[in-house]
């Protein structure tokens, strides 16, 4: 299990009136090399789920634990190292920095991880390499596709070898022929051992590309299916959502 | 934590807003540019009295004149008047009473005079080396139908033989008694001798000194010319009776003999002195490079005939008859800088008037850094108003970069992190404005030494030709290091500012 997430809620305190609650006692498992997608709709409490895993938030109450370790216990300077070792991220808006290249958006993860230039330099090329792009390593953001910039992203997320890539919507701003770009850079990553989270709306997609589906509503896991049983009986979804619910 | 890559990404930041950050460096550039100058023109300026001042014994040198027997630093602010009166009436008093103290302190009298027995008592004062009295006398000079009443002559210290290097013709005295003398330049010139070789060409002449009696330094010409009618008329004024006017007429015969006796005779005032003296070389004004004694060169600025000390005594005493010898003004040595203040006091309390270079120096010094503070304050503002400029663009930079920030913390950074990269890129403004404050302020200077130089010259009869404005090393460091601290000081708050982000909100897609 590498990520246990358990009865987790998230409240925003809106100056005095009813907290708003986000996330109202979701609760779920992860295994390593899994490759999960998010569904739901709008305001279900996908992105807030999504943050809390990768540090970048912290749970109003719960529990949230990778490989074992708490992350509610955490110093802030420890969700940073976090973040920097086993966590990378990929949005929906891509948010690369504007004035910087390709290479230098791609390696801006070790800048603060300290590693010296020449070799943020290789290990930036080597990534855009991966991801096709190694003739663009010096152009700036502005000068590229949203699919092209979407994957220099894919490049800055991975270029740490984390152990979980978080995806919120990274196909939302794309459409579907480079959607599927990216959707294989995902699944690619995933063969190499990185466990997959993303946020999709694209039921579609979902279904083709990841082993494990799970819906959510109203700031709670509602259903979570394997693709296996997917493909096997669409009709027991129920059965296996409470098998999930339990492990 | 890698410092390099961190100052990568803040001058990747600064780079971006190139416009707003120079305008930004502009305004430390001013406080610093300006804080240099003032800073250096102190500087300079205490190297110039320090200068002229600290070499050659200076610092142990009191110069001593005749006292009035009043302690001098009576203190105004002591007076208190007394008795039942309105606070008014009690002011005006107090203020009638220093008018009159400060008239009191002049008008007394020279009741401490400069003898040999007073300057033998006051050589037995602990610290004090020596007390050598200084003799400026004018006397009447007479030279190839030249004739002047009040020419200043020095006696100048035969075995320092300090002014021999400004010996521009001729030779130096050849003994401290030789009925030798040196002639300034400026004295030729006003004679006529204008050229060098003309002024050369006195040497191996002879010049005629004299002095009737019971003059002195400020006294040539004790007695009036008059001419045997003035006498008459001065006899009519006084209304005399018919048998004063007889004798009068009597005496009136002998009127040019009797006025002979008054103004020239050898009996009671007449000439005291008459001396050939041999003119054995030229002597020029100081120039800038030369040693300069500020009680014995400065002493002598305006005198046109050199002696040596042991003539110019000689000529004194003759001069006093079997008077007692009084000296104007005479040199103190201590025996050590430190004792100068002590010992200046110590005359003061005695009732003489007394000022040595160190306390005039002293207080020259802190009124230089009065001056410097003051005006270094006022540059500070400068430096004030750079600050809130960072401030102003360090928060605006910080705003502007949110969802960056917030992609920095996502891929890792910490909040330290983060705070280091605004910092540096705030230090970075700093140390550019310093630095080109530092350059501009050094290139600066190469006109405003000449500028401050013409300015001493044209002003005063001190020749300089060092540096006005000096920058010594740890001036040149503090330039930039106080622009950087300032600029890291103003950079504090936008910086947690920046560290403060919260990401999820910074990254939020919209
Ligand atoms: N900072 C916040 N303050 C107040 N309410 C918030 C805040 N962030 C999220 N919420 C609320 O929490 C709920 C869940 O938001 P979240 O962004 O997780 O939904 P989502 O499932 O990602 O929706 P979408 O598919 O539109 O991205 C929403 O109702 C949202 O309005
Ligand atoms: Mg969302």
């Amino acid at each position: 299990m590498i990520v246990q997430i358990t009865d987790v809620w998230r409240q925003y305190r809106m100056g005095g009136a009813e907290p708003v609650a986000a996330l109202r006692g979701a609760t779920l498992a992860i295994e390593a090399g899994e490759f999960t997608c998010l569904l739901g709709k709008s305001g279900s409490g996908k992105s807030t789920l999504m943050n809390l895993i990768g540090g970048l938030d912290r749970p109003t109450k719960g529990s949230i634990e990778v490989d074992g370790i708490e992350l509610s216990r955490m110093s802030a300077r420890e969700l940073s190292l976090y973040r920097r070792e086993k966590i990378g991220f990929v949005f929906q808006s891509f948010n690369l920095v504007g004035s910087m290249r390709a290479w230098e958006n791609v390696s801006l993860p070790l800048v603060f991880a300290g590693v010296p230039r020449a070799e943020r330099k290789r290990r930036a090329d080597e990534m855009l390499e991966r991801v096709g792009l190694a003739r663009r390593a010096d152009h700036r953001p502005t000068q590229l596709s949203g699919g092209e910039q979407q994957r220099v992203a894919f490049a800055r997320a991975l270029i740490s070898h984390p152990r979980i890539l978080l995806g919120d919507e990274p196909t939302g701003n794309l459409d579907s022929a480079t959607s599927e770009q990216i959707m294989a850079l995902m699944v690619e990553e995933n063969r190499r051992g990185t466990t997959i989270v993303m946020v999709t709306h694209d039921p579609d997609l979902a279904e083709r590309y990841a082993s494990r589906i799970v819906r959510m509503a109203d700031g709670a896991v509602v259903g979570d299916t394997r693709r296996e049983k997917l493909f096997a009986t669409e009709a027991t979804e129920k059965g296996t959502e409470a098998a999930s619910q339990r492990g | 934590m890698s410092w390099i890559a961190m100052i990568g990404l803040a001058l990747g930041g600064l780079l971006r807003k190139k416009g707003r950050n120079t305008l930004t460096m502009l305004g430390v550039f001013i406080g610093v540019f300006a804080l240099t100058m003032i800073i250096s023109l102190g500087q300079g300026l205490m190297a110039v009295i320090t200068g002229t001042v600290s070499g050659d014994d200076n610092l142990r040198q009191i110069s001593l004149l005749p006292g009035f027997g009043i302690k001098q630093n009576d203190k105004p602010e002591e007076i208190v008047i007394e008795g039942d009166m309105s606070e008014r009436r009690r002011e005006r008093l107090r203020r009638a009473a220093i008018a009159r103290s400060q008239l009191r302190q002049t008008a007394s009298g020279q009741s401490l005079r400069l003898t040999e027995e007073s300057l033998d008592e006051l050589r037995k004062l602990e610290h004090v080396q020596s007390i050598k009295p200084l003799i400026l006398r004018r006397y009447q000079v007479d030279f190839e139908g030249h004739h002047s009443d009040g020419t200043q002559t020095f006696g100048i210290d035969y075995a320092r033989r300090h002014p021999e290097s400004r010996v521009i013709a001729g030779r130096y005295p050849s003994s401290n008694e030789a009925d030798e003398v040196l002639v300034h330049e400026y004295l030729l010139y006003t004679w006529g001798y204008v050229t060098e070789e003309q002024a050369a060409g006195v040497v191996g002449k002879t010049l005629v000194i004299s002095s009737v009696k019971g003059a002195g330094e400020d006294n040539p010409m004790p007695m009036p010319e008059m001419s045997p009618q003035d006498l008459q008329a001065l006899f009519r004024d006084l209304k005399l009776s018919e048998a004063e006017l007889a004798a009068v007429a009597t005496l009136s015969k002998r009127l040019p003999e009797i006025l002979a006796k008054l103004r020239g005779g050898e009996q009671r005032r007449g000439i005291a002195i008459r001396r050939e003296l041999k003119i054995v070389g030229v002597l020029r004004e100081p120039e800038a490079g030369d040693r300069f004694n500020l009680l014995e060169d400065g002493q002598s600025t305006q005198a046109d005939l050199f002696f040596a000390e042991g003539l110019a005594d000689r000529l004194l005493r003759e001069a006093a008859g079997s008077g007692d010898v009084v000296y104007q003004r005479a040199l103190v040595m201590v025996d050590d800088p430190s004792h100068a203040e002590a010992v200046e006091q110590k005359l003061r309390d005695k009732g003489y008037t007394a000022f040595s270079v160190a306390t005039v120096l002293k207080r020259l010094e802190s009124s230089l850094t009065v001056v410097t503070v003051i005006l270094s304050f006022l540059t500070g503002i400068a430096l004030i108003v750079a600050t809130l400029g960072i401030v102003n663009t360090m928060i605006t930079s910080v705003i502007e970069r949110t969802r960056e920030i917030g992609v920095w913390k996502a891929v890792g950074a910490t909040n330290t992190q983060v705070q280091i990269v605004f910092l540096i890129e705030s230090a970075l403004i700093g140390l550019g404005g310093g630095l080109l404050g530092l350059g501009v302020a050094a290139l600066a200077m190469l006109p405003g030494d000449i500028i401050a130089r013409n300015l001493i010259a044209q002003r005063t009869s001190f020749p300089y030709e060092g540096a006005v404005f000096i920058l010594p090393l740890w001036l040149q460091v503090t330039g930039p290091v106080l622009g950087t601290l300032v600029a890291i000081l103003a950079a504090i708050y936008p910086a947690r500012r920046a560290s403060r982000v919260d990401p999820v909100t910074a990254l939020r897609h919209d």
